[in-house]
């Protein structure tokens, strides 16, 4: 009896440091090595930071344009305040989802897109001339969809609202205060990205709920069934709220309302490819590199994961983008005549969100919450 | 009956007993302080509005900012065990509060609290300050032996853990698909130095770890028990242990079952460790006079209650055969049975309220309501689904919706498994009972995983 525990006990521990010392090295040549810093290299060099930087000359674009359209409110003036506004907003869907590093700091992203905007606090803001919006209850009173407010809700029509910039001065403050603090902080941001955090982020590749790949895939995910799918989409269309449909509750919803120009469809679209790029690691010059996609495709050709996840991933992703385009540009009539329309590129959207909660998160052993585990 | 009765009139001297208890009330004091310091009193019970309770213990709520206080006792109870003063209000205590605070919300559930739970139990009936204790030096005198079956339930309880998590793991996806470990060493471990990215990537591995770590199990306490190979034994679990606690964030079970271990060697051994551990108390121990044998009131009460626990405890971790379906899929039967670390399963649960008076229906945030850790854990087991149900059909009462139907949009990953389905979209949770109950309305996996 002795001699027999003895002798498997002695077989394991040989058997371990043998297969230890010798395998791994052979085995290095043999199976490909993946590297999960090359994602985050990818995300960063490709992604992140051009997109971030488009945004940014967007912004600056927005920033002379106003600044154009307050000293002289004209027609002209206004329609180019409006296109840029209009294009900032879609380079806007290109980063919203990187909530990570300063952007999470300073809560750029809620600075930025949180709508609908509170137009009541608006106004008492322009009245009183008031500043410095730092308070989070001002969150709703600035960024990209104040404006929205600004340029196309003050007023019902285009004339109006270039009457009220002609005479009364707050107004002008106001509006020109807005884009001075998405600029400024804008600029921080990109700052960070160039100097200093993009080393800290491509080497933190590990897994702990600190380490970049895990933040930055929580971040995706949860903007995705969030910020797309439930702002966009979820909301105004009444899915949380009984029978009651919330049109007043789309993105951009001032310039759908008094028809200036309807882009609420268009976000969502570019929102739609935003994160699909990410996923396949595509920069906006059309190359593609490592990324979630290629990770898990490398976990399928490695045997970890005996379903090839990614096609799969793709295919819902090309569903819904079908679904989105289906739907009428202004997203406030197209909820208000035929919202079952809307209901279908909801239920798009939240077969992606399911994948990526069950299957990829799963894969990638990423966890949303750090607390102890079972343990054996 | 002769041999029974011999067997519970043999002694063992008294070190052992008191080692365990020193070993056990530290660590479950810095247990209590860690989970404390890490804020997750206020994250876990103070700040949810809502609690998933076992059924049957539904009254078990946290009380508010007096949690805290109820943590304190819990503490404070385990410090005494350790140092043994007033050992039996210490542990009654300590067992009491630990459990309840183990039963506030079974988000928190794990096997290991359960284990600490049932141990301390046991311990309530053993004479653990016999010796080394304040108690002892207080009534100067201390019992050089106590009963053998004392020390013997201790290691039965540990046999139990390890040989039933070892069984657990006799199933397909641990054995011929090396799941969930693949997915956890592949992707979870990619950090560690070295190995992570190497050693841990390699498909043989993943093999290895699941079949070593079902043998492992197995064979551990037989290991430990057989004089021989203690030492071996004894090596294995801390390599063991501390290799998991490395992998896995697992917290306190490590220790804990490093330091629970050490009651199979001889009282010989644990007397060497207290005397080197307490060497500047020597002094106050020498003033306690030794009594050669413990007065064994001959308590048949006590051992009678812990001949049933034990039956108990073999028999509770085969309830699951009683329901029909996949046990890793619907998880009847699934908990306190030392089932650890055998699933990668994960879930997406929505609900659907239909409101009958005007055919309406709407989606619920359940971000209104949970925490993202108490969502994450509804999103997959079935239990808590049921129970959120019925609180969101209660919620919507009060708020005046009378006439309403709950169903349940869920899909499950298991193991690698692509997402399915789970719960049955045409039924209305409302009209399902809370209980022990076989669970219809999950849709049925279809795949056997479970062997025994």
């Amino acid at each position: 009896m002795k001699n027999l525990f003895n002798f498997i006990i002695t077989s394991c521990i040989i058997f371990s440091f043998i297969s230890c010392s010798s395998d791994s090295d052979e085995d290095i040549d043999q199976i490909p090595q993946f590297d999960r810093s090359s994602i985050l290299k990818n995300y960063a060099d490709n992604i992140i930071i051009p997109r971030y930087s488009d945004f940014q000359s967007e912004v600056l674009k927005l920033k002379s344009d106003i600044e154009n359209f307050t000293k002289e409110p004209n027609i002209v003036n206004y329609d180019k305040a409006h296109n840029s506004w209009f294009e900032t907003y879609k380079k806007w869907q290109h980063v919203e989802m990187f909530n990570i590093g300063k952007a999470e700091q300073i809560m750029y992203l809620n600075t930025i897109n949180t709508y609908p905007v509170d137009e009541l606090r608006i106004n008492n803001n322009i009245n009183s001339k008031k500043l410095d919006l730092s308070n989070e209850n001002d969150w709703s009173c600035q960024g990209l969809s104040g404006i929205d407010f600004m340029l196309h809700g003050v007023e019902g029509t285009k004339e109006e609202i270039i009457e009220k910039y002609l005479t009364d001065p707050n107004y002008s403050d106001y509006l020109n205060n807005l884009i001075e603090i998405i600029s400024n902080n804008t600029n921080t941001i990109v700052e960070d990205w160039t100097t200093n955090y993009k080393d800290t982020f491509i080497q933190s590749s590990g897994n702990s709920n600190s380490s970049s790949l895990n933040m930055l895939t929580n971040d995706f995910v949860y903007y995705f069934e969030k910020g797309l799918r439930t702002n966009k989409i979820g909301i105004p269309v009444g899915y949380f709220s009984g029978g009651n449909t919330l049109a007043e509750k789309v993105e951009t919803y001032y310039s759908s309302k008094n028809s200036i120009q309807n882009v609420s469809r268009d976000l969502a679209a570019e929102a739609l490819i935003a994160s699909e790029n990410l996923f396949i690691g595509k920069s906006s010059s059309g190359s593609t590199g490592p990324s979630l996609k290629s990770y898990l495709d490398y976990l399928y050709s490695s045997n970890v994961n005996e379903n090839n996840l990614s096609p799969i991933i793709l295919n819902n992703f090309q569903k819904a983008k079908i679904a989105i385009n289906e739907l009428d540009e202004n997203f406030i009539d197209q909820i208000n005549n035929d919202k079952s329309k809307m209901l279908n590129a909801f239920d798009k959207l939240q077969s992606i969100v399911v994948n990526m909660k069950t299957d990829m998160l799963s894969i990638l052993s990423i966890q949303v919450d750090y607390i102890d585990a079972d343990g054996d | 009956m002769k041999i029974i009765s011999s067997y519970l009139s043999k002694t063992q001297e008294s070190s052992s007993l008191a080692l365990f208890r020193l070993g056990f009330g530290f660590l479950m004091t810095f247990s209590i302080l860690r989970f404390w310091l890490k804020g997750w009193i206020k994250t876990m019970y103070i700040d949810p509005s809502f609690h998933f309770t076992f059924y049957g213990f539904e009254w078990v709520k946290p009380v508010g900012e007096y949690t805290y206080i109820l943590f304190f006792i819990c503490g404070l109870s385990a410090f005494l065990v350790a140092i043994g003063y007033k050992y039996y209000i210490a542990i009654i205590t300590f067992f009491l509060s630990f459990t309840y605070i183990e039963l506030m919300d079974k988000t928190t559930y794990l096997n290991h609290y359960y284990f600490v739970s049932i141990l301390s139990f046991l311990m309530i009936f053993l004479p653990c300050n016999s010796s080394y204790s304040i108690d002892s030096f207080i009534k100067k005198k201390s019992f050089k032996y106590s009963p053998k079956w004392c020390v013997d339930s201790i290691k039965t309880l540990l046999f139990i853990v390890y040989f039933y998590s070892g069984l657990a793991k006799i199933n397909r996806d641990w054995l011929f698909e090396a799941q969930p470990l693949k997915i956890w060493l592949a992707t979870g471990s990619y950090d560690l130095p070295i190995i992570g990215s190497t050693l841990m990537q390699q498909e043989w591995f993943h093999y290895f770890m699941s079949w070593g770590g079902m043998f492992y199990d197995l064979l551990i306490p037989f290991i430990l028990l057989y004089k021989p190979t203690r030492i071996i034994g004894f090596s294995l679990v801390v390599f063991f242990h501390v290799f998991t606690a490395v992998l896995f964030p697992i917290g306190m079970f490590p220790y804990i079952m490093i330091i629970s271990t050490i009651i199979f060697f001889s009282s010989n051994t644990h007397e060497k460790i207290l005397k080197f551990i307490l060497k500047p108390f020597k002094n106050t121990i020498k003033k306690t006079i030794e009594i050669d044998n413990i007065k064994i009131k001959k308590n048949k009460f006590a051992i009678s209650l812990i001949s049933l626990f034990f039956v108990v405890q073999f028999l509770f971790p085969f309830r699951y055969a009683i329901y029909p379906g996949e046990l890793f899929w619907n998880e009847e039967g699934y908990r306190f049975s030392w089932r650890v670390m055998l699933m990668e399963k994960r879930g997406y649960t929505t609900f659907k309220v239909v409101d009958n008076s005007n055919g309406n229906s709407f989606f619920v945030r359940n971000d209104e309501f949970l925490t993202e850790f108490q969502e994450r854990q509804m999103s997959f087991q079935p239990d808590f689904i049921l129970e959120y149900a019925h609180f969101l059909g209660d919620h919507y009462n009060n708020k005046g919706l009378n006439d309403i139907e709950i169903y349940a949009e869920s899909y499950v990953a298991l193991n690698g498994r692509i997402n399915k389905r789970f719960v049955n979209p045409k039924i209305d949770l409302l009209k399902e009972k809370r209980g022990f109950n076989s669970k219809h309305w999950i849709i049925d996996l279809n795949e056997e995983i479970n062997y025994l």
